[in-house]
């Protein structure tokens, strides 16, 4: 049967931990297989390769040794310290509940937690029934006694409003009779002095329309003037270019007529001797 | 030579561990010293940030201190401490979980020359461009590792980084040693893959530094 180490085998192999018999097999099976042989290889090169990480260096801190560790007292363990501590708590919600007055109590299906005592409710006196009449009657009564103080305090204040509508009129009236006064003095001087300021106006303004328009009114003329002597001397102007225009139209006509009776003529001459020298040859 | 040192003494800090049991502070706080600071590089490489390291070593520390007592056995301490470790790693990562947060701590990351991390670093004294590098390869190389699942995660860090044997893993972790085996197998594997993504060879790394 083939020999093949297993993994452990030949981790033991590359550490040196095989006794002397084993690992002469594993060698022999080595120089047998080289893919093994080169897989050793490599682990032995990752081996040197990660033997490069340094130790850091530290220095060890002082020690302080304790005595020998106490024997623990029995309520420090930790179910006794956990039933211990609930209690504590416990205590203290029955300190806090005592100083803070907490009363619970449970009657008729309720669950009553109160704080700082009890409060004693005073019972409420029921009132006797009463019956319709005796209501009507009440309700007519205090009625009645609010129409009388609405009345009476209506008929204080109506003299009092009466008192001082008088006192305000007759305030009023004083106030106005002198207003009136002075506003009557006021308004003579004023009417004066308006007159006066408005007659002097007018006759400013007279003046001025007076003096503008004649001196608009002689522009005007002037104006008037020079536009009728521009007028006519352009209308001169058109006259003389229509007047040369027909001279030049009817000195063109002429030289026309002149030429076209030259042309004629010369014609005329011309056909006349063709026919004497016609008449010659044939004869 | 402090490291081998300070390796020499975990390897036999049995009488120490054996002391610190029986309520010696001293060996108590010399146990700390020795252990620290790989608890803390365990959590740093865990989470890649410094303050959940330093959250996860200091409580590592506490659990320590009050349960001590109860280790039956010595020559697991390695592994029990481990496991604490593990344990509040897993918690401050379900915590963690919808909560995002940047370390104050990392915001200049790096142990250049201009960064307060300068002095705490060990190879200050080396020629300060390599080691910026380096920084940066290591960077470089804890995000590959931050891909890795957190099963796969762990197991790594643990076998690769804190040189755990696989039963002491196994032991840590409450698996089996095959799981744990498994685990680191496809752990590497995952790792190959990762850095393939990211083209990080041999020839690169040996070019950068």
């Amino acid at each position: 049967m083939k020999y093949r180490p297993d993994e452990s085998t030949l981790i033991s192999y590359l550490y040196g931990e095989l006794d002397a018999k084993e690992s002469e097999k594993v060698q022999l099976y080595l120089q047998a297989n080289h893919d093994e042989l080169v897989k050793m290889k490599q682990l032995m090169g990752v081996q040197e390769i990660m033997s490069n990480i340094e130790d850091k260096e530290v220095i060890a801190p002082p020690v302080f040794m304790d005595e020998a560790p106490r024997a623990r007292m029995v309520w420090l363990n930790g179910p006794i310290k956990t039933i211990i501590g609930i209690a504590a708590s416990f205590l203290l919600l029955l300190v806090a509940a005592k100083l803070l007055g907490t009363e619970i109590s449970y009657s008729q299906s309720e669950l009553k937690i109160s704080f700082g005592g009890t409060k004693t409710e005073q019972p409420v006196q029921q009132l006797q029934a009463l019956s319709p009449e005796q209501v009507q009657l009440m309700i007519n009564s205090s009625l009645a006694k609010n129409n009388e103080t609405i009345a009476d305090s209506f008929a204080e204040n109506q003299k009092e409003l009466d008192k001082a509508i008088k006192n305000s009129l007759a305030l009023n009236s004083s106030k106005i009779d002198g207003l009136m006064k002075n506003a009557s003095q006021a308004s003579q001087e004023q009417v004066r002095s308006f007159v006066s300021n408005l007659q002097s106006e007018n006759v400013k303004t007279m003046r001025e329309y007076i003096q503008l328009s004649s001196s608009e009114q002689s522009k005007y003329m002037e104006g008037l003037l020079v536009d009728f002597t521009k007028y006519l001397n352009e209308q001169r102007k058109q006259d003389l270019q229509l007047v040369q225009s027909k001279i030049s139209t009817m000195e063109q006509n002429t030289d026309q007529f002149k030429q076209e009776t030259e042309q004629i003529l010369a014609t005329i001459i011309s056909s006349g001797s063709n026919e004497v020298k016609k008449q010659s040859s044939f004869e | 030579m402090a490291g081998t040192l300070l390796d020499i003494a975990m390897m036999h800090s049995d009488t120490l561990i054996a002391r610190a049991r029986e309520g010696d502070k001293s060996a108590q706080g010399k146990l700390v010293q020795l252990w620290y600071k790989r608890i803390y590089n365990f959590g740093y490489k865990f989470f890649f940030d410094h303050d959940l390291a330093m959250e996860v070593a200091q409580k590592t520390f506490i659990s320590m201190h009050r349960n001590l007592a109860a280790l039956q056995d010595v020559a697991r301490f390695k592994s029990w401490l481990y496991t604490i470790a593990v344990n509040y790693c897993r918690e401050e990562l379900r915590k963690r979980k919808g909560v995002r947060s940047v370390s104050l701590h990392d915001l200049r990351p790096g142990e250049s020359e201009d960064s307060y991390r300068w002095e705490e670093s060990g190879s200050r004294h080396e020629n300060p461009e390599k080691q910026l590098r380096q920084s940066e390869l290591s960077d470089l190389l804890q995000q590959c590792l931050m891909e890795l699942s957190e099963e796969q995660r762990e197991v790594v860090i643990m076998k690769e980084y804190e040189g755990l044997k696989f039963r002491e893993i196994a032991e840590a972790l409450n698996i089996s040693e095959n799981t744990v085996k498994s685990r680191m197998y496809y752990g590497l594997d995952g790792l190959k893959k990762i850095l393939e993504k990211k083209k990080i060879t041999k020839e690169t790394i040996g070019y950068e530094i």
